[in-house]
C-alpha cells in the first residue's frame, strides 16, 4: 500500500506535542511521525521516540585507524633512511609519538564526521515533504502514513491547533 | 518523561532545605563504628610514623640529607594533595557550579591538615643542604643552584617554612569562613563543650545580610589569595627539595607538574571520600551522580594534561641530547627508578584516562571514585620517585650528576615514616569530621533555592539558576 | 548572567543574516580596500622571491625572524577559536552561544595565514613541493639522496596543522548545517541551490538535531587535544635545539599554548565588539558576553603570567654564563629592554587593571583596547623569544648580530591583518557568523526561577 507524507505547521510546540500524543493515540506507529523544528529542542520534549545508534564506535574505529598509519608510516620512514642524527636511535620513539599521535586524533575525527553523516542520514539526497516556514519557528509534525489515512491524520493533526496541513501533491517549498 | 526519568536516575539529589541542619547535626555528633575503627587505625599508623621518625633521626641525625628521602617524600604528597583539596571547593564556586555543592565542606576540611605539614616540615629544615658550598673546590660550584639567586637572609629554610605556614593559616582561615553560618547553627543545637567551642567560632554571626555579603566576598578574595599562594609554595617546595638537590636538573615545566599532580591527586581522593559518603555513610541524600559525573571530566582532563606535561619535559631532554639530559632521564624515567616511573604513568594517566573516556563509567559513583585511587597512588609514586630521587643524588654542588645513581628503596624506618604520615593526615582529618559538618548546609540550602525540576512540553529536565 | 530577551525566530533570522541577505553598503569598499592591501604585499612577496631573501631584514645568524613571528602569532590566534568554542561547549555555559561560530571561523582563517608565512619564509615557496612529491611514494628530496633529518621536529608542523585545519574545516563545517538549511529557505535561484546543496537535504528532524547536537560535544573533546598538540609543537620547533640560549626550556609547550589562548581569545572578543558595532548586533553580542569572556580572560592572562615568570626564572636557574648573558642581553639592552617592558606590560599589566573593574569589561571600547593591547603583547612576545636568541647564537662576538626588518617584511606582516579581515568579512558576506541554531536553541531553553521577590534567569537543561 503506497505510503504518503503530510505535514502539520504548528506555532506553538505544546500543540506540537498534543497532535503526537493524539497521532499516538489513533494507533499511528512512533516511527511513523517525525518533529521537525528549526532548533535543538531538548530530547523527549515533544514525547518523540528515543534514537538509537552507534556514533561512539566511529572515533575508536578512526583512532585505531589513525594508529595503525601513524606508526607504520614513523617507523618505515626512519628505517628507509637509516642515517644517524644526533646520535639518536634509527627508530626512535619519541619523534614517532607526535606524528602518531596527530595522525590518530586525524582519523578519530575525520572517523566522527563520517559517522555524524551516517547516523544523521546526511547527505539526504530524496527530497521529502518540507516547508519554509520550519526554519521561521514553525514546528512541523511530519507523518507518513497509509494513503486513504490521510484524511484522518489531516483532521488529528489540525485539531490539535495545526495552523497549516501540506501535502505532497500541494505546491510547497521543499528541501 | 518515563525515559527520560530514568535516563537521569539518581543523577540529581534534591535534598530538603529544612531537614538538612537537624540531619548534618546529629551526623556530626554520631560516632559510628567504622568511624572509632577508622581513628584508631589512624592513631596506630602515626604512633608507627613517630617511632620511625625517631629510630631516623637516632641512626642517622639530620646532618646528611640523604636519609631523609622518603620522609621528605611523603611530606610533599601531604602537602601537595592536601594543599590543593580546599582549592578543588574554592574553584568551582568562583565558577557557580552548582554540583560542587556537596563537595565544598569535605575539600575545604584538608586545611586542617595544613597544621601537619608545617610541623612535618621543621625537621626538614636542618636537612637541606646550605646554598653556598662549604667547600668548594675548582669543579664545584659556589652556590648550588636555587630559585634564591643572591639568597636572601634566610633562603631557602625560613622562606620555606613561611611559606607552608602561611599556606596553614590561610587554608584555616577560609575553612572558618565557610563554615562559620554551620557552626552557628550547630552552635542552637548542641550543648557542653561543643556549644562552647561553636559559640567561640561563630558567636557573631546571625546571618544578616551584610555578613553573608562579606562572608561572599571574604572566600573570594581569601580562595585568589589561595590559589597564588599554593602555586608559590608549590614552586618553592618542589624546586627547593626535589630539582635543585639533583645536579644539573634544571626543568622549568617541574613545578607546573608538581602542582598539576596535586590538583589531579586532591580530586581523586574528595571522589574517594564523597564516594565512601555516599556509599556508607547515609549521604545519597546530598550527593548525586551528577557531582561525580561533573569532576570526573575535569579529572579526566587533569590526567591528559599531566601525561602531556611529563612528555613534554620528556621529549625536550631527549631531543637536547645533553649528556646531563641523559643521565637525568635515566635516573628518574628509565633506569633507576624506570619501574617507578612505569607505574606512576600507569596510575596517573593510563588507568584513570581508560576508565574515565567512559561515559558510562563517569555517570557512576565507583568509576570516578576508583580513578582517584589511581591517580593518588600516581601521585604517591610520583613523589617518592622524585624526592627519595633528589635526596639520594650524590653531591649537590656539582654542575652534573657524576653517571647515573642507583635507586634508593625504603628500610623498615622509611616505611615507618610514609605510613605514619599518611595515618597522622587520616586522624587530623577525620576527627576534623566530627567537628564540622562534612556538607556546607548553607551551600546545600542555596543551592536548593537555584535548582529544581520541572516540566518543558512533553519531558522533565532540570532547571539551574545562576545568581549573579 | 542571561539578560536578553528572547526574540521571534523570524527576527533572530532577519538580524542574523542581514550581512549576507541586505549587506550593508560598506560592505565591498571596504573588502576592496583590504584586497589591494594583500595585493600589495603578493607584490612585495614577488619582489622578495625575484630578488632573494636578501631584501628582507634576516641575516646570518637571525634567520629566522617577522615572518616566522608572524606565523607563530597566526596559529596562536587560531587557537582561540576552537579552544573557546570546544569549552564553552563542553562546560555548557550559556554565554558560548553567539561566541562559537566567531572564533572557530577566526581559527580557520588564521591557521592559513599562518601556513602562507612559512611558505614565504622558505623564499622559494615552489619548492616546497617537493617535500611532498612523490615519485611514487618517495619524497623528492629522498629520491635524490638528500637525506633530510626525518626526526627533525620541524616535520612535525605540518602534519600537526593540517591535522588542525582539517578538523576545523569539518567542525564548522558540521555546525553549518542547520544555518545552510535557513538559508536555502530564504534565498532563490542559484544561491538557493548552493544553499541547498551545502545544507545535504538538512530538514531539523529530531534525529538530525540529536547528532548535530552530540557532534558539537564529540568533535569539540576531539579538537581539544588536537589544539593544545599544536601550539606545542610549534614550540618545539625551537625548544628541541640546544644550540640556541633561551630555547631549550622544558615550560615552552604550556607556555606557548596558553599564550595562544591568551592572545586568541583576546582576538575573539575583539572581533564579537566589531561585528557587534559593525552589523548591530545588540541583541545578540551583550555586555554579558564580553563581560564573560573579559573574565576568563583575567584566568588565562594569570596563567600566562606564572608560566611567563617560570620561564624566566629557570633561565636564570641554571646560573650558566652564557644562558645569563642572554638573559641579561634581553633584558637590560636597549632596544629590547624597551620592547620586552613593552611586551609584559601590554600582555598583562595593562589588560588586568582594565578587566578587574566591572564598567571597564562592560565598556567596548575600553575592551577593544585591552583585546588589542594583548595581541601587541603577544606579538612580541614570540618576537622577543626568536631573535634576541638568534642574535646572539654563536659564541664569538664577530658572528653576533642583529635584526631590523625591511619594508618587504614589513608590508607582509600589515598584509596579513587584513587578510584575515577581508577573509572574515568575506565569509560573513555568505555564511552566519553568530549560529542561529544556538541563539534559538538558548531562547527556547531560557526560563525563569521565582524566589521571594526576586526573578531569577534560569535555562532548562538536559544533563
Amino acid at each position: 500500500m503506497a505510503r504518503r507524507p503530510i505535514l502539520g505547521l504548528f506555532q506553538d510546540a505544546n500543540y506540537a506535542a498534543e497532535a503526537g500524543d493524539a497521532l499516538k493515540r489513533a494507533g499511528v506507529d512512533q516511527g511513523d511521525f517525525d518533529f521537525l523544528t528549526d532548533a535543538p529542542y531538548p530530547e523527549g520534549a515533544f514525547g518523540e521516540r528515543h534514537e538509537r545508534h552507534r556514533l561512539y564506535v566511529f572515533p575508536f574505529l578512526g583512532a585505531l585507524v589513525g594508529l595503525t598509519v601513524g606508526i607504520m608510516l614513523t617507523s618505515m620512514t626512519q628505517m628507509a633512511y637509516p642515517l644517524v642524527q644526533g646520535g639518536k636511535p634509527i627508530l626512535s620513539l619519541p619523534p614517532m609519538a607526535v606524528i602518531t599521535y596527530e595522525s590518530t586524533m586525524l582519523s578519530a575525527i575525520i572517523f566522527t564526521i563520517i559517522g555524524i553523516m551516517f547516523e544523521s542520514r546526511l547527505p539526504k539526497l530524496k527530497k521529502g515533504l518540507y516547508d519554509t516556514r520550519i526554519t521561521e519557528g514553525y514546528i512541523g509534525v511530519l507523518v507518513n502514513t497509509e494513503e486513504e489515512k490521510l484524511s484522518e491524520v489531516s483532521a488529528i493533526l489540525s485539531q490539535a491547533g495545526a495552523v497549516d496541513v501540506v501535502r505532497e501533491n500541494q505546491d510547497t517549498a521543499r528541501a | 518523561m518515563a525515559a527520560n526519568q530514568a535516563h537521569n536516575a539518581g543523577m540529581w539529589v534534591f535534598p530538603r532545605a529544612e531537614e538538612v541542619s537537624g540531619d548534618m547535626a546529629a551526623k556530626s555528633r554520631a560516632m559510628p563504628r567504622p568511624m572509632v575503627a577508622a581513628i584508631t587505625v589512624s592513631a596506630i599508623l602515626l604512633v608507627l610514623g613517630i617511632i620511625g621518625f625517631v629510630a631516623r633521626a637516632v641512626d642517622d641525625g639530620f646532618t646528611d640529607h640523604a636519609p631523609w628521602g622518603y620522609y621528605a617524600a611523603i611530606f610533599s604528597f601531604l602537602l601537595m594533595v592536601t594543599g590543593a583539596a580546599p582549592l578543588v571547593a574554592l574553584v568551582f564556586r568562583f565558577t557557580k557550579s552548582h554540583w560542587r555543592r556537596p563537595l565544598s565542606r569535605v575539600s575545604e576540611l584538608f586545611a586542617l591538615v595544613g597544621i601537619l605539614n608545617l610541623l612535618m616540615f621543621i625537621p626538614l629544615m636542618f636537612v637541606l643542604p646550605a646554598i653556598n658550598n662549604p667547600g668548594a673546590g675548582e669543579e664545584a660550584m659556589e652556590l648550588r643552584r636555587t630559585i634564591w639567586f643572591e639568597v636572601p637572609i634566610g633562603a631557602p629554610h625560613w622562606w620555606d617554612a613561611l611559606g607552608v605556614g602561611f599556606l596553614a593559616v590561610l587554608g584555616l582561615a577560609i575553612l572558618w569562613l565557610a563554615s562559620v553560618p554551620d557552626l552557628a547553627e550547630a552552635r542552637l543545637t548542641s550543648g557542653g563543650m561543643r556549644r562552647k567551642f561553636y559559640s567561640l567560632m561563630a558567636g557573631h554571626w546571625f546571618g544578616t545580610k551584610r555578613q553573608w555579603e562579606m562572608q561572599k566576598a571574604g572566600l573570594a578574595v581569601l580562595g585568589a589569595f589561595y590559589f597564588m599562594f599554593l602555586i608559590w609554595v608549590h614552586f618553592i617546595i618542589s624546586t627547593d627539595y626535589g630539582q635543585s638537590l639533583i645536579p644539573g636538573w634544571k626543568d622549568s615545566i617541574f613545578p607546573v607538574l608538581y602542582s598539576l599532580t596535586g590538583l589531579q591527586a586532591s580530586l581523586g581522593l574528595i571522589l574517594i571520600i564523597m564516594f565512601i559518603m555516599r556509599r556508607w555513610g547515609g549521604y545519597q541524600e546530598y550527593i548525586g551522580i551528577s557531582l561525580f559525573w561533573s569532576a570526573s571530566k575535569i579529572l579526566l582532563g587533569l590526567s591528559m594534561l599531566w601525561v602531556y606535561h611529563v612528555f613534554s619535559f620528556m621529549i625536550t631532554y631527549w631531543y637536547g641530547r645533553l649528556e646531563v639530559e641523559q643521565d637525568i632521564l635515566k635516573y628518574l624515567f628509565t633506569q633507576s627508578y624506570g619501574g617507578m616511573f612505569a607505574a606512576n604513568f600507569f596510575f596517573s594517566f593510563v588507568m584513570p584516562f581508560f576508565l574515565l573516556l567512559w561515559n558510562p563509567v563517569r555517570k557512576t559513583a565507583w568509576g570516578p571514585a576508583l580513578a582517584g585511587v589511581a591517580v593518588l597512588i600516581g601521585a604517591l609514586l610520583f613523589n617518592l620517585r622524585i624526592f627519595v630521587g633528589a635526596f639520594n643524588a650524590g653531591d649537590v654542588y656539582q654542575h652534573a650528576l657524576n653517571g647515573v645513581p642507583p635507586a634508593v628503596w625504603p628500610d623498615i624506618w622509611d616505611i615507618f615514616m610514609v605510613v605514619g604520615g599518611l595515618g597522622a593526615a587520616a586522624l587530623i582529618y577525620l576527627t576534623g569530621t566530627r567537628i564540622f559538618p562534612l556538607i556546607s548546609v548553607w551551600e546545600i540550602k542555596e543551592g536548593a533555592m537555584y535548582q529544581r525540576m520541572g516540566t518543558f512540553i512533553r519531558g522533565e529536565y532540570l532547571i539551574l539558576a545562576k545568581p549573579e | 548572567m542571561q539578560e536578553g530577551t528572547v526574540l521571534p525566530a523570524q527576527q533572530v533570522n532577519r538580524d542574523l543574516l542581514r550581512s549576507i541577505l541586505d549587506p550593508p553598503g560598506w560592505f565591498w569598499p571596504v573588502v576592496a580596500l583590504l584586497g589591494l592591501i594583500v595585493l600589495v604585499a603578493f607584490g612585495a612577496a614577488g619582489y622578495m622571491i625575484n630578488r632573494g631573501l636578501g631584501v628582507t631584514g634576516m641575516n646570518r645568524p637571525v634567520m629566522w625572524a617577522f615572518f616566522l613571528t608572524n606565523f607563530v602569532f597566526w596559529i596562536g590566534i587560531s587557537h582561540a577559536g576552537v579552544m573557546l568554542s570546544a569549552i564553552l561547549r563542553l562546560s555548557k555555559a550559556e554565554w558560548r552561544r553567539p561566541a562559537t561560530r566567531a572564533a572557530e571561523v577566526l581559527t580557520v582563517f588564521s591557521l592559513m595565514t599562518a601556513v602562507l608565512m612559512p611558505l614565504i619564509h622558505t623564499g622559494r615557496p615552489w619548492r616546497t613541493i617537493y617535500w611532498i612529491y612523490t615519485a611514487p611514494f618517495v619524497p623528492y628530496d629522498f629520491a635524490r639522496g638528500i637525506w633530510p633529518n626525518v626526526r627533525s621536529p620541524l616535520v612535525w608542523d605540518p602534519s600537526a596543522i593540517f591535522t588542525y585545519l582539517t578538523s576545523s574545516v569539518l567542525f564548522v563545517m558540521v555546525a553549518l548545517l542547520p544555518d545552510m538549511a535557513v538559508l536555502r529557505d530564504r534565498t532563490t535561484g542559484i544561491p538557493h541551490r548552493i544553499y541547498g546543496m551545502l545544507a545535504m537535504g538538512w530538514e531539523g528532524n529530531s534525529r538530525q538535531w540529536k547528532f548535530q547536537i552530540i557532534a558539537g560535544i564529540l568533535l569539540s573533546a576531539l579538537i581539544l587535544p588536537v589544539f593544545v598538540s599544536v601550539h606545542s609543537i610549534v614550540s618545539w620547533d625551537f625548544s628541541m635545539t640546544v644550540s640556541v640560549k633561551s630555547w631549550h626550556s622544558t615550560i615552552f609547550a604550556p607556555y606557548f599554548v596558553i599564550g595562544a589562548v591568551h592572545s586568541g581569545v583576546s582576538a575573539v572578543a575583539f572581533v564579537l565588539i566589531l561585528l557587534r558595532q559593525v552589523y548591530g548586533w545588540q541583541n545578540y553580542i551583550r555586555h554579558e558576553h564580553i563581560d564573560g569572556l573579559a573574565r576568563l580572560l583575567m584566568f588565562v592572562a594569570t596563567a600566562w603570567f606564572y608560566f611567563f615568570f617560570m620561564e624566566v626564572i629557570f633561565g636564570f636557574y641554571g646560573r650558566e654564563a652564557d644562558e645569563i648573558a642572554l638573559r641579561s642581553f634581553q633584558f637590560t639592552e636597549s632596544p629590547w629592554n624597551i620592547w620586552m617592558m613593552i611586551f609584559v606590560g601590554s600582555t598583562y599589566f595593562l589588560p588586568m587593571a582594565i578587566w578587574l573593574v566591572r564598567p571597564a569589561r562592560r565598556n567596548l571600547w575600553i575592551m577593544s583596547i585591552a583585546c588589542i593591547s594583548v595581541n601587541i603583547g603577544m606579538w612580541l612576545e614570540r618576537f622577543l623569544i626568536i631573535i634576541p636568541g638568534l642574535a646572539r647564537k654563536q659564541m664569538f662576538t664577530f658572528d653576533w648580530g642583529t635584526f631590523r626588518p625591511s619594508p618587504v617584511e614589513i608590508i607582509i606582516i600589515f598584509a596579513t591583518f587584513a587578510l584575515v579581515t577581508m577573509l572574515m568579512l568575506l565569509f560573513s558576506r555568505v555564511l552566519p557568523l553568530i549560529p542561529l541554531y544556538d541563539i534559538k536553541e538558548g531562547d527556547i531553553l531560557k526560563t525563569e526561577i521565582q524566589i521571594g521577590r526576586r526573578t531569577v534567569p534560569a535555562t532548562f537543561r538536559e544533563d
